[in-house]
């Protein structure tokens, strides 16, 4: 027994080791830095000739930029449910996918603060945010709780690595002196004792109790920059829990996409089951099912009003213009997902990649359609502007720019699985210890 | 700079000058001992502190300071915290009356060249309105409401957009960050962004940027309708207001409870009362300072506004 | 015979094209340019006394003020020694000139005098006679019927005659204009010389003390220019300059001015996750001292 067990843990360690890029993972890497760099030029070009490179004018004065942030926002919130819930909770499933869940979460809030300092006018004062900023504004408290969840998803992403770091460091050969040095540098202090991880524990614990209200208040605030206007489709009472339910559900999603690509890309098979699937695949379905709740909320009560400047906003949206992107966004991003996965041959692995995917890609559009219709439908006619300003569709610049800051995104979590193992090393084998103890 | 103002404008400049002449007068006399005016503008005169001789209707020699010898003499220069803080004692208020409203855009003009807006861009807009199917079709310009409650103040996260003393709200475009929260904000649609480097007159670029002036305007930053303190400091009217040859416009301080067009003036309390004044979207609650008073016994159809529309917009009318 | 004919049309195009550049020319020039130049008169509370020079060009329906313009104001004749001033217009087309105190010989002289404009050695205006005029302003209180009565004289003869049919505005001052005591959009004086206005505005707000400025203001008048009095009276209501609704405290307030409810959820919510967050970074520093502890094991 105890010899099965030592070499279970051996066994774990080098399937779990970070591997080097192989030819796919190489061709991956390199599409995403091309793109980023396409977008870094097109950026360029925005600091230089000033925003009218963008197609937002004087009416949709927010556009696709906005939109890719409240995405960005949305999929962060999947560090908290994944990781943070399920801990507390005791979900011993769930410790594979913890540290996916928080990469994906640190990785996205970076990149949302990314793509709204691209958005500013402006984004040399970024510092007048501190120097001048005012509590009144939804914009400061924003900036405030990225910030805050920032650090404290950095914290859930290193207490739970230094144990993998000791381990790590013993396969010199097999990670390379450069990353060895990293290592070193940022967990040679931990030894393992006792009392270390007693302390470790205590503060993943506090971690995960506090970050959950923390990733409430982020997308709740964030739904506020839209909420505390006056504007049809945008002054509802139900954003918060509205943009709380969409952000689980499409953090739900990029875990399950990011979960098959791991387990495919890394030969994870034996960490990453079936059983992950069935289970996340479930998850997804309840999470689709609130979700569809508020957006039923968010749109038939309004429209069974029909009041004014609701009116041509809903019937825009419903039957008009933004018809097919509504629905789309809802039947694909929301309803099939829930088909497919209500059964049980719906929940394997490739059917729940799939489901992954449509949510994520939904979601994405559903963002697309809460910023700008509403910005088409002011209050007062569109009158004495440029025929420009009547209508939107995002230029080259800023899909570059949108683009890129998604691959950016996508090569931050490349890089850490190259770097870190991607599923807890340190974790997994204690379970499985106890799984034998158990046994 | 040309105007493209009609024959009476020069007249009421004058009259201006004649006023503004009269206010100087009292307070260069002030300064020879006759007691302070408690009207003069708040800001007095930018006085040299150099005397001048002159000959007084009487045949006496008088003495004024040189910084009366010009037209327009200069104001004194005014801090980023005074331009914050406003002229206190006022409340500034404007009334604009549809019912003499043609769609001239002489006001449109007249701002967009006094403070050199990029064009194709408009700082105060001449809609044409219908409020329902069967109701009647309207001309209503629309400035910056300058609200009591303003949406676009609560939510700047710099004070880049702030509500002065004297009820104006100013943008300092050296602190504006180009979020365009405001402009989501305000629910008249009030706002433009100079999406693009401005398109300046050399002696306008070279200017010191000054709130009260919104001048020169910056590339990245929100400009709109700033009620023109710098003229209300000088006790001029603003250029919209002066603009108009049919008295569109009525400016004024409601604590005075006097608005005027240049050419009449009112009893601010008394013209609302009469003419049953009322402001735009008083449901929302933003509190403007703009009052319009109602199409009622119109001094043009409205089909004779329609010469001046622009193609594009026949499109768009309201309803 | 080929080219001739070629040599033709060459011509022909030739001229064609000329004609069309001088018709385009043309055209552009072909709004007469008009130049507009106006003196006034001013007489301020029967002492300062100033002309006011507008210089503009009209060219159709567009008027633009000519800048940086010299024009030579003089005194009754255009002789070096009747100068009154130089006049350099600025960016608006204005200029103001005073007389000054050499020329009081010349002034006290006569009661009527005309002012000369020079353009360079042409004479742009040579008839603007002003006759000085004397104005005053008194306040009447008849069983509680508040009027302004206000009159004008003119020098005639040596001695001061009333003035009649001079129109007036005669009212508060205000923001930018005058504000009418009565009805009436204007006053005209009688045989006699004056004019009573009944005041009708009643509870007008005044300043701190109570007090109005009334004016009376003749408006480019034939024979005299203008003419402005202004006298101080407490017939206005007292009006305190009121700061509570700007420095009260609410969203729309500067950050100096944050609502205390406000302050108080942002900073507790924030003090209290910083709080945990520092707790935290401590606990990382200790894990990192117990490292260096003899008995650590691994």
């Amino acid at each position: 027994m105890k010899d099965l067990t030592v070499s279970s843990s051996e066994q774990i360690t080098s399937d779990l080791l970070p591997q080097p890029f192989g030819r796919r993972g190489m061709i991956w890497t390199g599409t995403l830095i091309l793109i980023c760099i396409i977008g870094a030029f097109a950026y360029y070009r925005q600091l230089r000739y000033g925003l009218v490179v963008t197609h937002m004018r004087d009416y949709v004065s927010w556009g696709i930029y906005i939109s890719n942030f409240v995405f960005f926002v949305a999929i962060s919130l999947v560090g908290s449910l994944i990781t943070a819930i399920f801990r507390l909770a005791n979900v011993k499933w769930s410790t594979p996918l913890t540290r996916i869940a928080e990469i994906i979460a640190v990785s996205a809030i970076v990149f949302a603060s990314l793509i709204i300092i691209v958005d500013m006018g402006r984004p040399e004062r970024f510092l007048n945010l501190f120097l001048h900023g005012r509590v009144q504004s939804p914009i400061v408290w924003d900036v405030i709780v990225i910030s805050t969840y920032f650090c404290i998803s950095l914290l859930l992403l290193y207490f739970p690595l230094l144990p993998d770091l000791k381990i790590l460091l013993r396969f010199k050969e097999k990670t390379g002196n450069a990353l060895n040095k990293l290592y070193r540098f940022q967990g040679s202090f931990w030894t393992g004792t006792k009392e270390q991880f007693r302390i470790s524990d205590k503060s993943i614990n506090i971690l995960c109790i506090v970050i959950i209200p923390v990733a409430f208040c982020i997308h709740t605030v964030t739904s506020w920059l839209f909420a505390t206007t006056y504007r049809p489709g945008w002054d509802s009472t139900n954003f918060g829990a509205y943009f709380i339910s969409g952000a689980f559900l499409v953090g739900a999603g990029a875990v399950v996409v990011a979960m098959y690509v791991f387990r495919r890309a890394y030969k994870l098979e034996k960490y990453i089951t079936e059983l992950h699937f069935e289970k996340m695949g479930r998850i997804v379905v309840l999470l689709a099912l609130v979700y569809v709740y508020f957006n039923v909320n968010e749109y038939l009560v309004p429209a069974f009003k029909m009041k004014k400047p609701e009116e041509a906003h809903l019937v825009e949206l419903f039957a008009g213009e933004y018809a097919p992107m509504f629905w789309f966004a809802i039947l694909v991003g929301m309803v099939l997902p829930i088909f497919i996965l209500l059964f049980k041959k719906g929940r394997k692995p490739l059917p729940v990649f799939i489901a992954g995917i449509m949510v994520v890609v939904g979601a994405w559009f559903k963002r697309y359609l809460i910023v700008t219709p509403t910005l088409l439908h002011p209050f007062l006619p569109m009158q004495n502007v440029p025929d420009s300003y009547r209508h939107y569709f995002p230029s080259w610049e800023e899909w570059a720019i949108a683009i890129g800051s998604l691959a950016g995104a996508l090569l931050v979590i490349t890089f850490f699985a190259r770097i870190y193992p991607i599923i807890p090393i340190h974790e997994t084998i204690t379970e499985q210890h106890e799984k034998a103890e158990i046994e | 700079m040309s105007c493209t103002c009609g024959e009476n404008n020069c007249n009421k400049n004058s009259r201006r000058d004649f006023l503004l002449a009269g206010l100087a007068a009292t307070t260069a006399l002030a300064g020879c001992g006759d007691g302070k005016n408690p009207f003069a503008p708040e800001q007095p005169v930018a006085l040299t502190g150099e005397k001048v001789k002159l000959l007084s209707v009487n045949g006496e020699v008088i003495e004024i300071d040189r910084a009366f010898l010009k037209p327009v003499p200069d104001m004194p220069h005014l801090s980023n915290a005074e331009e914050r803080r406003g002229i206190p004692g006022k409340k500034f208020v404007m009334v604009i009356d549809l019912a003499r409203c043609k769609n001239l855009r002489k006001c449109q003009d007249a701002c967009n060249h006094m403070h050199q807006v990029h064009p194709g861009q408009n700082w105060i807009k001449v809609l044409s309105m219908e409020d329902a199917d069967h109701t009647a079709p309207y001309w209503e310009p629309t400035t910056c409401m300058h609200c009591d409650e303003p949406p676009c103040v609560k939510v700047c996260p710099v004070d880049a957009t702030f509500k002065r003393q004297d009820g104006i709200v100013l943008i300092d475009s050296d602190r504006c960050i180009g979020c365009r929260f405001c402009m989501a904000a305000c629910p008249y649609s009030t706002r433009v962004f100079n999406w693009d480097e401005p398109v300046l007159t050399d002696a306008v670029a070279a200017q010191p940027y000054s709130c009260e002036t919104s001048m020169p305007q910056k590339k990245g930053t929100v400009g709109k309708c700033d009620f023109c303190p710098d003229m209300t400091r000088k006790g001029e009217l603003p250029h919209c207001v002066s603009a108009c040859p049919n008295g569109v416009f009525m400016f004024g301080d409601m604590i005075e409870d006097s608005v005027t067009n240049g050419a009449e003036t009112f009893r601010f309390s008394d013209l609302i009362k009469d003419k049953a004044g009322y402001r735009l979207m008083e449901d929302l609650g933003t509190k403007p300072s703009v009052y319009y008073l109602p199409p009622v016994n119109r001094n043009f159809p409205y089909e004779s506004g329609l010469e001046n529309e622009k193609t594009t917009d026949a499109h768009t009318h309201s309803k | 015979m080929k080219k001739l004919r070629l040599n033709k049309y060459l011509f022909l195009a030739f001229t064609f094209l000329l004609l069309q550049q001088l018709q385009v020319a043309a055209q552009s020039d072909s709004t007469p340019a008009k130049k507009i130049i106006k003196l006034h008169y001013f007489n301020v509370n029967n002492s300062m006394q100033y002309l006011l020079l507008e210089s503009t060009l009209k060219r159709g329906k567009v008027f633009s003020p000519q800048q940086r313009k010299a024009y030579a104001l003089y005194l009754d004749s255009s002789t070096a020694g009747n100068l009154i001033a130089q006049l350099l217009t600025d960016e608006n087309g204005k200029a103001k000139a005073f007389v000054p105190i050499a020329l009081k010989a010349a002034w006290d002289a006569t009661p009527q005098h005309t002012f000369i404009l020079k353009e360079g050695d042409d004479e742009v205006i040579s008839d603007y006679s002003i006759s000085k005029a004397k104005i005053s302003l008194d306040t009447a209180n008849t069983d509680g019927a508040r009027s302004i009565v206000v009159s004008v004289m003119k020098m005639d003869k040596g001695q001061w005659q009333p003035a009649k049919d001079v129109e007036m505005k005669i009212g508060v001052e205000r923001q930018g204009s005058i504000l009418s005591a009565g009805d009436a959009a204007t006053y005209t004086t009688d045989s006699s010389g004056t004019v009573s206005a009944e005041y009708k505005k009643d509870k007008l707000p005044g300043d701190g003390s109570g007090n109005i400025i009334l004016v009376a203001k003749a408006e480019d008048n034939d024979v005299f220019g203008n003419l402005v009095i202004e006298k101080k009276v407490a017939w206005g209501v007292v009006t305190k300059v009121n700061t509570t609704f700007f420095d009260q405290r609410t969203l729309w307030s500067t950050r100096f001015r944050t609502p205390y409810w406000l302050l108080l959820m942002a900073y507790s919510i924030v003090i209290g996750v910083w709080g945990a967050i520092i707790y935290l970074v401590v606990q990382l520093v200790k894990i990192k001292k117990l490292s260096k502890e003899p008995n650590a094991l691994p």
